[in-house]
């Protein structure tokens, strides 16, 4: 039990949020400008480059350099929407998906172009887990599992805040659901799309800096985690923040579960596939549920 | 003087010319009803004045001010509000977050200008939590027109209020109308139900074909037999 929640159930909430927060910015995107943003993944990888350069040339922890990370990353995000998809926004979507396609690519030969495709890790040597003895055994955690846990859930609630009670966060929600009807209002549509990118390029950059303490700074870990958190925006029904959450959480948990031991000594499933679970659960999602699971824009 | 002007305007969605030549003035006080035939162009029109349908020839002015052509969301700026015939509410917002959001080009606290809203419409201040989608046709209707209320507007566009309603709620709306126009606010207004929108409307025009056929009173419209054989239907 104590070592079901300790190398599994941890794990996989700490995927889950890293996730999430990838998602949640994914899908705010959506339901702004209409198109899937295909370098959201190459984001998150800047953000972690961005904090590695906090912890290796000035001396910042990697919690320190996250505020560093989403400044970077949140003027860079609204440099490439004024330059890139701007000039695009009424184009078909095929042509804002093929234009975000180029972008991630630029973003990553970017990376590789200035630190190499080597990457690296914000601190060297083993941390010891924290040990907690209950009368159910001992739970050995992490402590940076905690801090990304408390930081995921604190930016979620942030931002559902937003969302919900303030002008710009309800004209957000209002151009997501009838973009016409907010122009005929008089909404500034531009000045939302730019605050919406805004929470898009800081959440992908926190859920970079967090994957990046967790595992290490690498040039294809934004790439790698562009399935899952498409699977995942997909699977909370697109366009809904709350889903994408819900959406991460439950693939982050899943991809872990499925390497535990729980039946038998054997894993479920050889942890080499955990990848490919993000992958059925799109498919089979885009056949049977294409709107998610609770009901978003198709 | 009048506070909308409509000169021969011509345009439509890129094609032919859905407006050919339609002209109307709105006075500052007046309820003004434009009835015709499916196709006529009357829904065209509104948006045209709107901003929402290009024109190619004409102007459109609005207290002295040309208009033509600007942009749908400076729209607001110049007091002039409108309520498309469908999908005019945010579904997915709450009745007061829905008016909150006719607010939003001015700074300050909408919160009087909600309290005017919930006065005209009393049903609505039972149901401000509620999702805009949750409603009726009618309470919809109305969510859409308080939120286009909501700045004060010196013209409100109504495409077709009462489509798709109960008999019941078209009698609420048309007399909803009335009050929105004793406040201080001039109508411009399409409605397919001709026989009820011109008995509330000071002026009515015919438009077919997108152009000018009759204008005339509300009154004189309804006596004129013409207009009666060709849409009311007598």
């Amino acid at each position: 039990m104590a070592d079901f929640v300790s190398f599994y159930l941890m794990p996989g909430v700490v995927l889950g949020c890293i996730y999430a927060l990838g998602a949640v910015g994914l899908t705010l995107l959506f339901g702004i400008l209409r198109f899937a943003h295909f370098a959201h993944g190459d984001v998150m990888t800047v953000g972690a480059y961005v904090a590695f350069v906090g912890v290796v040339s000035f001396g910042l922890t990697a919690y320190q350099s996250i505020p560093l990370a989403i400044l970077v990353s949140v003027l860079l995000v609204m440099a490439i929407d004024r330059t890139f998809y701007r000039p695009l926004r009424r184009a078909s979507p095929i042509v804002l998906l093929i234009s975000g396609f180029g972008v991630a690519l630029m973003l990553r030969a970017a990376i590789l172009f200035f630190f190499g495709p080597d990457g690296g890790v914000y601190e060297q040597g083993i941390r010891r887990p924290m040990i907690f003895a209950t009368e159910w055994g001992r739970f050995r955690i992490q402590e940076r599992h905690l801090w990304i846990i408390g930081g995921a859930v604190a930016l979620a609630l942030t931002l559902h805040l937003f969302l919900t009670r303030t002008r710009l966060g309800k004209a957000m929600r209002a151009m997501s659901d009838n973009p016409d009807l907010a122009r005929i209002t008089g909404i500034p549509t531009e000045r939302v799309i730019l605050a919406t990118w805004a929470i898009g390029g800081a959440t992908a950059a926190t859920a970079g800096v967090f994957l990046a303490i967790d595992t290490q700074v690498n040039p294809m870990m934004g790439m790698n985690m562009l399935l899952p958190i498409f699977a995942a925006m997909i699977l909370g029904g697109v366009g809904r923040p709350w889903g994408a959450v819900f959406g991460g959480l439950v693939l982050g948990i899943a991809e872990e579960l499925v390497a535990a031991p729980i039946w038998g000594g054997q894993p479920l499933l050889s942890p080499a596939y955990k990848v490919g679970l993000s992958f059925a659960v799109m498919v089979l999602l885009l056949i049977f549920r294409p709107t998610g699971l609770f009901k978003g824009q198709s | 003087m009048s506070l909308l002007t409509v000169s021969e305007v011509f345009g439509g969605y890129g094609g032919a010319d859905i407006l050919q030549g339609a002209s109307l003035t709105v006075a500052s006080d007046e309820i003004v009803v434009i009835i015709g035939p499916n196709g006529a162009g009357k829904s065209t029109l509104m948006k045209a004045v709107f901003g929402l349908v290009r024109l190619r020839q004409g102007s459109v002015s609005l207290d002295g001010t040309t208009i033509t052509n600007l942009a749908p969301d400076r729209m607001a700026h110049h007091g002039l509000a409108y309520v498309p015939q469908e999908r005019n509410v945010f579904v997915s917002l709450s009745v007061e977050e829905n008016l909150e959001m006719g607010h939003f080009i001015r700074r300050g606290s909408p919160r009087a200008a909600i309290d005017r809203v919930y006065g005209l419409f009393p049903d609505l201040a039972a149901k401000r939590r509620q999702a805009a989608g949750s409603l009726s046709g009618g309470q919809r209707q109305m969510v859409a027109m308080g939120r286009a209320l909501m700045l004060d507007p010196r013209l409100i566009l109504l495409d077709e209020p009462t489509a798709g309603l109960s008999p019941k709620y078209m009698d609420v709306i048309f007399d909803k109308v009335r009050e929105i126009n004793r406040t201080g606010t001039a109508v411009l207004m399409v409605e397919q139900n001709a026989k009820q929108a011109l008995k509330i409307a000071h002026r009515g025009y015919v438009l077919q074909t997108g152009r000018n056929r009759v204008d005339d009173t509300g009154a004189a419209l309804l006596a004129n037999p013409d207009v009666a054989q060709m849409f009311l239907g007598a």
